[in-house]
């Protein structure tokens, strides 16, 4: 029996080549991608890729006779559920049995996907649009569980997805409406899947360029912290992803959906501070940042540059050389605190945090990097000393609940009794008083104020009230439920005006710290107490082994709150509820990575040159610390030194000594021996140490210092992508370009017409060429203007506009042919015809068409597309 | 160069002439200009023409007027015209002729038929029986007859105008394709307009007869000379292709069952050619094409259905001229 065909081979050829190879790639790559998250048994993407192939170009072969679809498919599952029987009896062994059924179905599944569709592109007409939803679809559903964003991610992710939709589409088109027995077909198909591509390759890459900086801005707000492998499509964070995948706290806090953490470790810190057992380790909650203004308009709540009594110390560390110090004792003075204050040291060893980012707990005043230890180089980028007034009475302990340890009990009882002594806040400054207890008048914070009295009606003292505010956020309900939740995920206010923290306080009662934070804030505020927001992280003493050692991860970033006490200075308070649902970070604490080495000498200044051979670097030492006394440094000095054990580093991390060019900032340190006996005296300056200083001095560790001018790029660089993604102006530029379109599509009618008329006008070689002209710009106007020529011949076209314009275009038709399909030479009349023809013909059309309806015709883009479409046959 | 001259003033002539046959052809048939330009088309390329069309709507005038307005070499009032009128019950001899006892001389003489004439008006031609249709277009075909061992050919200018009724009407045996395919042009003769109705029946209340009144405007000489010019009109190679590609789309469409046979495609040509003579030109053009193609090519198809007779061969045609209208000149 004979089978009919539906495609010839040639279609069948242009199928497989032009739809199915394009996808036999996506998929190859859609598989590679998905293997790289998710476990399938055995993760072999080209076998998987080969299963779906076969199935798709079998498919199109097949679909090629008339087979029907409902009956093959029934046949082809028939078939699958026969080998499947007769596997089951094959397969020796409980495991095999398991390992082959799961390979059968990954076959069978993969196989009949190609299956459908290969049918789809070889019978459906509107598949390839189910297809493309479908892959779409199934590629978001991917990438949001396994993808990052990012600006590459998404790209990457959805760019070929979507590429491939339009492709897809179009292609599947033109095969189908191809008669593929018309000679050229092939070349036909190739000039018009060029120019398709071409174009959308234009547009693609042209999108890109205009928008690559919203591209970015979009990455950095929907970005936040997260990397890592998981997304968290516009959920907020607590710490912000720096361009060079470092971290830092959050600029802003703002009080959206949603707040998603991640287990990545940030910083480790060493603080020496003990409870006055001397040997308990008092942990501290680490600073970053103050938020003391609410912005009532954004919902958030902002750090305020000029801040009365600014005791808040952020240096750059990153700009400060390698043991050399910087200190702000005005941050002490602005603490405004003298009692039970001591300043105790804690050193920070940066993991992924920003190397710009200074982070201690308050109120810190001074900075000195620190090198970091060789075997540690790899885990830890940078580290500092910090040095802090802190009071005796704060402790991260004080902070949060104590659970029933006696000793801590104990210490917060002490703590409060010394606290309630400060009583009253007369005398102080008013400004500073009214800076740090403003809130918004308006309904929703008196509602605020109201809570805060109520559940404070009792307390007399600031810290009492504090108390009683904490235990109401710590309160069981009716049923001896927690009153208060935590919760990431705390939704939003169902009505878009009500503010959240009223939505918060009253209703859901659930949310992370920023909104205990921000609800305490308000209700001390309400009760005129000054206080503020402090950002940082939370420490959690975690060690036994290491007494004194923290490790921050990144989930550990917080906020909480800040009371000042008149002579005690500002206090940490955290009313944040336990997140029960999540065990608190797990994680085992790494090694600390100790620095036993003292430094004898370090130097700072400019590399002047280097020899990467010899190991011999030549610097100019501006600043000098030797045996940690600086040396008075007149002017600079060169000084040879011998780099052959020494470590490069930067802030990023490790580098090379073939990264110090001359002219580098690089700080110099020695640890070695033979600088310890060498002494400086009173009267020595860096010249006549240097001649002391062994030829060439030994160096242990050479740190390469950011210029100026690479922070400024670096700056430049995250400047706009800290700026918030600015959906106005992108919304702007996108209606401009589909205005710029559409206006270009509107005229392309008339762009032609000038084209055709330009060249209708112009002289032509001869004769032949110049009718031809004329003879197209006439048809393309009359075209235009909605006289069409159908199905007419060219005479009884020209009869018709004659009818109606008065014109001689039949005559001139009548030419046009003899010139067109004769080999008889034109007459005198026929040439004189050909020269006088078109600009009274034009002018005869013009004076029958009024202006506006010319106007009109013009912008009739349709009657354009009718004019170039080739007639088909149906 | 003389010759040259000749010769273009000979064509001048014989386009004068076409339009003196058709101008005269019109004193009778009014407005018909169309119908009487494709049967000169297809007596000029020597083909023969089929029209259809329910009776009374002046076909037998026509083909009456047309054998009329040429003056034959005989003084007997021009060309001879003889009309058949075909019924079930005709036979092939009634055609042909037949053998008749000669009492005088003692033997068989052939008695010629009617078919031995310059004009044949076959009237219904689908009410014969298959066996005398086949008989008529065999001769038309062959342009002679051969009875027993002997060859009679028909006249030099033989032009066959058959007419039928519309197939569905009862009492009509329909003219298989391969039969079809013989006639050059097959045309709806079709009703005049309410105005040339109108003009006509003033007409006859006024002078009796036009018919008898009818001048004889071309000679038999002149006919077979316009014969051999539409042979040397002009085609163009692009027309040429545009031929081709029409006759290659009739059988590649989907809806047509039978598609158009390569003889099909030479008879085109001729016919293209003489229309063009007909229509004034020495060179076939875009306009021609378009007019005579469903002429030439409707009845050589057969459809799928009705739709398909509707629109197949108008979009194969629209396609080609489409093509054809933006073709580059360079």
């Amino acid at each position: 029996m004979q089978i009919g065909r539906i495609h010839s081979w040639k279609k069948v050829t242009a199928q497989l080549i032009l739809l199915a190879l394009p996808t036999v790639a996506l998929a190859l790559y859609l598989l590679l991608n998905t293997n790289r998250f998710y476990s399938f048994l055995q993760n072999n993407w080209i076998e998987q890729g080969l299963y779906f192939t076969t199935g798709l170009v079998v498919s199109i072969i097949f679909y090629s006779y008339r087979f029907r679809f409902i009956t093959t498919a029934l046949l082809l599952f028939g078939a699958y559920f026969i080998a499947y029987k007769l596997l089951g009896q094959l397969s020796v062994g409980e495991f095999d049995a398991f390992f082959v059924s799961v390979k059968f179905l990954i076959f069978s599944l993969l196989f009949s996907a190609g299956w459908l569709a290969g049918y789809g592109f070889s019978r459906s007409r509107y598949f390839t649009i189910f297809w493309s939803v479908f892959l779409l679809g199934m590629q978001i559903v991917v990438v949001s569980k396994t993808s990052e964003v990012t600006a590459n991610a998404l790209i990457s992710a959805f760019a070929p997805v979507l590429i491939y939709a339009f492709y897809i589409i179009y292609t599947s088109e033109l095969i189908r409406n191809m008669n593929e027995d018309e000679p050229g077909f092939g070349w036909f198909i190739t000039k018009r899947l060029a120019g398709f591509i071409s174009l959308s390759v234009i547009l693609l890459f042209s999108m890109l360029l205009i928008f690559q900086k919203q591209f970015n801005s979009i990455e950095q707000d929907w970005g936040g912290s997260q990397g890592g492998n998981k997304k968290n499509g516009g959920k907020e964070s607590m710490t912000k992803q720096n361009k060079d995948g470092s971290l830092s706290n959050k600029d802003q806090m703002k009080m959206t959906g949603s707040l998603s953490k991640d287990k990545r470790l940030v910083f480790v810190a060493k603080l020496d501070n003990y409870f006055p057992d001397g040997k308990t380790p008092n942990p501290l909650y680490f600073t970053s940042t103050y938020y003391t203004k609410f912005d009532t308009a954004t919902q958030t709540f902002e750090e305020d540059k000029n801040f009365p009594k600014n005791d808040l110390f952020s240096p750059d560390p990153s700009k400060i050389p390698l043991y050399f110090t910087k200190v702000d004792t005005a941050a002490i003075t602005n603490t405004m605190a003298t009692l039970n204050r001591k300043v105790i040291s804690a050193d920070i060893y940066k993991v992924i945090l920003s190397p710009n980012e200074y982070i201690a707990p308050s109120t810190a005043f001074f900075c000195q990097p620190l090198p970091v230890e060789n075997e540690y180089k790899k885990q830890f980028k940078s580290a500092y000393r910090a040095k802090m007034w802190v009071s005796d009475l704060n402790s991260a302990y004080f902070i949060y609940n104590p659970a029933g340890n006696k000793q801590l009990e104990t210490f917060q009882q002490q703590r409060f009794q010394m606290l309630r002594k400060a009583t009253s806040y007369d005398g102080l400054d008013k400004k500073f008083m009214d800076y740090y207890t403003y809130m918004p008048r308006n309904e929703e914070y008196n509602r605020i104020t109201e809570l805060a009295t109520r559940i404070t009606k009792d307390a007399k003292t600031p810290v009492d009230k504090m108390i009683a505010i904490r235990d109401h956020f710590t309160s069981k309900d009716q049923f001896g439920q927690p009153l208060f939740r935590y919760s990431d995920n705390p939704g939003i206010p169902g009505l878009p005006s009500a503010s959240k923290l009223n939505y918060f306080l009253f209703e859901n009662r659930k949310g992370y710290c920023a909104y205990f934070a921000g609800a305490t804030l308000f209700m001390l505020r309400s009760l005129g107490i000054p206080s503020r927001i402090a950002a940082g992280f939370l420490t959690v003493d975690r060690s036994s082994k290491n007494p004194g050692w923290y490790w921050f991860y990144a989930d550990q970033a917080h906020a909480w709150v800040q009371l000042y006490f008149p002579g005690y200075g500002w206090m940490d308070f955290d009313t944040t509820v336990p997140d029960q649902n999540t065990q608190q970070s797990p994680q085992p604490d790494g090694t600390p990575p100790m620095n036993t080495q003292q430094a004898l000498m370090v130097a700072d200044g400019e590399a002047l040159s280097v020899d990467t051979i010899a190991k011999r670097v030549t610097m100019k030492v501006k600043k000098m610390l030797f045996h940690d006394e600086n040396v008075p440094t007149p002017e600079a000095k060169d000084l040879l030194m011998d780099v052959s054990i020494a470590s490069v580093t930067r802030d990023t991390g490790t580098g090379k000594l073939s990264d110090i060019k001359a002219g580098t900032n690089i700080v110099a340190v020695s640890y070695a021996e033979a600088l310890k006996n060498i002494m400086a005296n009173e009267t020595d300056n860096l010249a006549s140490l240097i001649v002391k200083l062994p030829k060439p001095a030994p160096v242990d560790e050479i740190k390469i210092m950011e210029t100026e001018q690479q922070k400024k790029d670096r700056e430049k660089q995250q400047e706009p992508a800290s700026k918030p993604f600015d959906w106005a102006k992108a919304l702007w530029i996108a209606l401009g370009v589909i205005g710029f379109f559409i206006l270009l599509l509107f005229s392309l009618p008339w762009l032609i017409w000038l084209y055709l008329n330009g060249k209708a006008k112009s002289d032509a070689a001869n004769a032949r060429i110049k009718a031809y002209n004329i003879y197209m710009a006439s048809m393309y106007y009359l075209n235009q203007l909605g006289i069409t020529r159908e199905s007419q011949s060219p005479q009884q076209f020209a009869e018709t506009a004659d009818r109606r314009f008065g014109s001689n275009f039949n005559s001139f038709t009548n030419v046009y042919q003899k010139i067109k399909y004769s080999t008889t030479p034109l007459t005198a009349k026929e040439e004189a015809l050909v020269q006088n023809f078109y600009e009274p013909f034009k002018e005869q059309v013009r004076n029958d068409i009024p202006f506006k309806q010319r106007f009109g015709s013009f912008l009739n883009i349709y009657n354009t597309l009718h004019y170039f479409t080739k007639s088909k046959i149906s | 160069m003389e010759q040259m001259t000749e010769q273009g003033i000979q064509i001048e002539e014989a386009l004068d002439n076409i339009q003196k046959l058709v101008e005269n052809i019109e004193t009778v048939i009014r407005g018909k200009r169309t119908q009487i330009q494709f049967i000169l088309t297809a007596l000029l390329a020597k083909g023969h023409i089929l029209m259809e069309d329910n009776p009374g709507t002046g076909k037998t005038v026509m083909a009456k007027t047309l054998a009329q307005s040429i003056s034959g070499r005989t003084n007997e009032g021009g060309v001879n015209f003889k009309r058949i009128q075909f019924t079930p019950d005709l036979l092939p001899m009634d055609l042909i002729g037949s053998h008749i006892f000669d009492d005088v001389k003692k033997e068989f003489i052939f008695k010629k038929g009617p078919l031995f004439c310059n004009v044949l008006l076959a009237d219904e031609i689908n009410r014969a029986s298959p066996k005398v249709q086949s008989a008529l277009l065999e001769c038309m075909a062959e342009h002679q007859i051969t009875m027993g061992e002997t060859t009679y050919p028909l006249e030099k200018m033989f032009f066959t105008i058959a007419t039928q009724n519309p197939v569905e009407m009862e009492g009509t045996y329909p003219l298989p394709a391969a039969q079809l395919d013989r006639f050059f042009i097959k045309i709806i003769f079709g009703y005049v307009d309410e105005e040339t109705e109108l003009e006509i029946y003033n007409n006859y209340l006024g002078i009796a007869n036009n018919l008898e009144h009818i001048r004889q405007v071309l000679s038999m000489e002149e006919i077979l000379f316009l014969q051999n010019e539409a042979e040397r009109v002009f085609i163009h190679a692009e027309i040429v292709k545009a031929v081709r590609n029409i006759i290659w789309d009739t059988r590649r469409h989907s809806d047509i069952v039978l598609g158009a046979s390569t003889r099909s495609g030479i008879t085109f040509l001729k016919c293209l050619k003489a229309f063009a003579l007909v229509n004034g030109r020495t060179f076939v053009t875009e306009d021609d094409l378009q007019k005579i193609t469903p002429a030439v090519l409707d009845h050589r198809l057969i459809y799928r259905n009705k739709d398909a007779k509707a629109k197949g061969l108008a979009s194969i045609l629209n396609k080609e001229m489409d093509r054809l209208s933006k073709l580059k000149l360079s």
